[in-house]
């Protein structure tokens, strides 16, 4: 086998090993490079930005053991930026572990909430917790809320919370942040809350089906998108609160440099076989 | 046989003119009451499903099937795991579980994905005619687009990029919603006038004789 075969028949673990440096050097050794801001993440900012202090929004936690590393510090860094403006949050989830993912983010952005903004339970953000029944369980979740929902995550009778007084149903919330991770679950908000109840909403979805979305920000049904750990990080930077995302967004630039690098390499090798006699 | 299909054919038109016209609260109410139904049947389905496969491996590991030594694994981490959860489903030992086990297993999963696409990609994603090629820019450039650090070193990846997404993407996707909201339109009247029967439970259409 010539040294053109080997190459173009690279083997795999080399590239493995070579994605594996490229990814983790980067988190090991934080190199901060510059980032343009996309347009859809500036729009979800910015819409999410605008919503009048005092408002209730209603959050679809979606992030799974898989998706929280992409999704999770935006939405960590989105319920401080609400809670700095005394917005007060309703969550909710339509799967069992991306509920007690929900959990996990409320924790992490209530230990970086600076000093003395309000975040008590019930009274500035309640976590509704697991709501059974995909798009039919949202629809139901958005009619009446009491219908589906008698208590909240931890047990608390819906009654014995305050801010649940004057909520029942999806009218009641200015807005709507859906973080769908890659639930597939955004255009549930979109057909059952946005359209019947006309409540404005974005959302957050895994890098790979930004483009399924685009014919609803398109239309307007959903303003922006935060896409993959880019579009959290550059919500990380957008609040001047960098974290996690941000580094994995570094390493993001050195993975994808290496994947357009191997692509190419791999063209150019090709045309030379070719160009050859090779029969690759 | 007819009853449950004029009982789908009736709770579904009532959704359908729920969602375009406004209703009196008699029939709201009634609405919201089937719609919590939904969220009911959902969560027993869960636990039915969870037996269903719970007796499937309990009969590999009986008549010893092939594999069926995994079977085992499944139930011991079933038994576990549902038994701390059933017991206190904020105890440690559970959340320890699911911290430790369950959620670097999902993420590891996703994560490698990386790595196949990656060499998936350099075999795969070659000019080898007109078509391929076309592809392969357009991903070259959305992906450029979509690193952080592509729109510093390559600028006219930006527009060209965003253009991609938004316009032939954009309207391939949308073609495909309206395709799918058509599809299931005719799919629903299908089940209301009872040619679609797999929701009752019956594989195949009987057909006319």
């Amino acid at each position: 086998m010539s040294l053109m075969d080997k190459l173009l028949d690279l083997d795999q673990r080399i590239i493995y090993a070579m994605l594996f440096i490229a990814l983790a050097f980067p988190i090991l050794h934080p190199i901060v490079l510059p980032m343009d801001i996309q347009a859809y993440s500036q729009e979800s900012f910015d819409f999410a930005d605008s919503i009048p202090d005092g408002s209730v929004v209603l959050i679809e936690g979606g992030l799974t053991a898989a998706t929280y590393p992409q999704g999770g510090p935006g939405l960590e860094v989105q319920i401080v930026h609400m809670l700095r403006k005394d917005v007060k949050l309703v969550f909710f989830s339509i799967g069992t572990e991306t509920a007690a993912w929900t959990v996990t983010a409320i924790n992490n952005a209530l230990a970086r909430l600076p000093a003395g903004v309000a975040a008590e339970n019930g009274v500035n953000w309640v976590h509704m917790g697991y709501v059974p029944g995909g798009e039919s369980g949202t629809a139901a979740f958005a009619n009446d809320i009491r219908s589906v929902k008698s208590e909240d995550h931890f047990g608390t009778p819906i009654d014995q919370i305050p801010l649940m007084n004057d909520i029942n149903m999806a009218s009641d919330f200015a807005a709507v942040f859906w973080w769908g991770g890659s639930e597939g679950s955004i255009p549930y908000g979109v057909r059952q809350i946005v359209t019947p109840f006309g409540v404005p909403m974005t959302g957050m979805c895994t890098t790979n089906e930004v483009p399924n979305y685009s014919p609803y920000i398109n239309s307007g049904q959903l303003h922006g998108i935060i896409g993959g750990v880019r579009g959290s990080a550059e919500y990380e930077y957008l609040m001047s609160m960098p974290g996690l995302a941000l580094g994995q967004a570094m390493a993001t630039n050195f993975g994808g440099l290496l994947w357009a690098f191997l692509v190419v390499l791999g063209n150019v090798l090709y045309f030379i076989a070719r160009r050859e006699g090779g029969n690759k | 046989m007819q009853i449950p299909i004029i009982l789908t054919a009736i709770i579904g038109i009532l959704m359908i003119i729920e969602f375009f016209f406004p209703m009196p609260t008699a029939m709201t109410s009634l609405n919201v009451t089937l719609r919590s139904f939904v969220t009911i049947i959902s969560a027993a389905a869960l636990i039915l499903g969870t037996l269903v496969l719970t007796i499937y491996h309990g009969k590999k590991v009986g008549t010893k099937s092939s594999e069926w030594y995994y079977s085992i694994i499944y139930i011991a981490a079933f038994v576990i795991t549902a038994g701390l959860g059933v017991i206190n489903v904020r105890d440690t030992t559970f959340l320890w579980i699911y911290n430790n086990m369950t959620s670097p297993i999902g993420a590891a999963l996703y994560s490698l994905t990386a790595f196949y696409i990656t060499s998936a990609a350099y075999r795969v994603l070659r000019a080898r005619n007109w078509n391929s090629a076309v592809l392969l820019v357009c991903a070259l450039i959305v992906l450029l687009m979509l690193i952080p650090v592509g729109a510093i070193l390559f600028p006219p990846v930006v527009p060209i990029g965003t253009w991609i997404r938004s316009i032939p993407s954009g309207a391939g996707f949308r073609g495909m919603i309206i395709g799918t909201s058509l599809g299931i339109m005719g799919l629903g009247v299908r089940v209301f006038t009872g040619r679609q029967k797999e929701h009752l439970g019956i594989r195949e259409e009987r057909r006319k004789e």
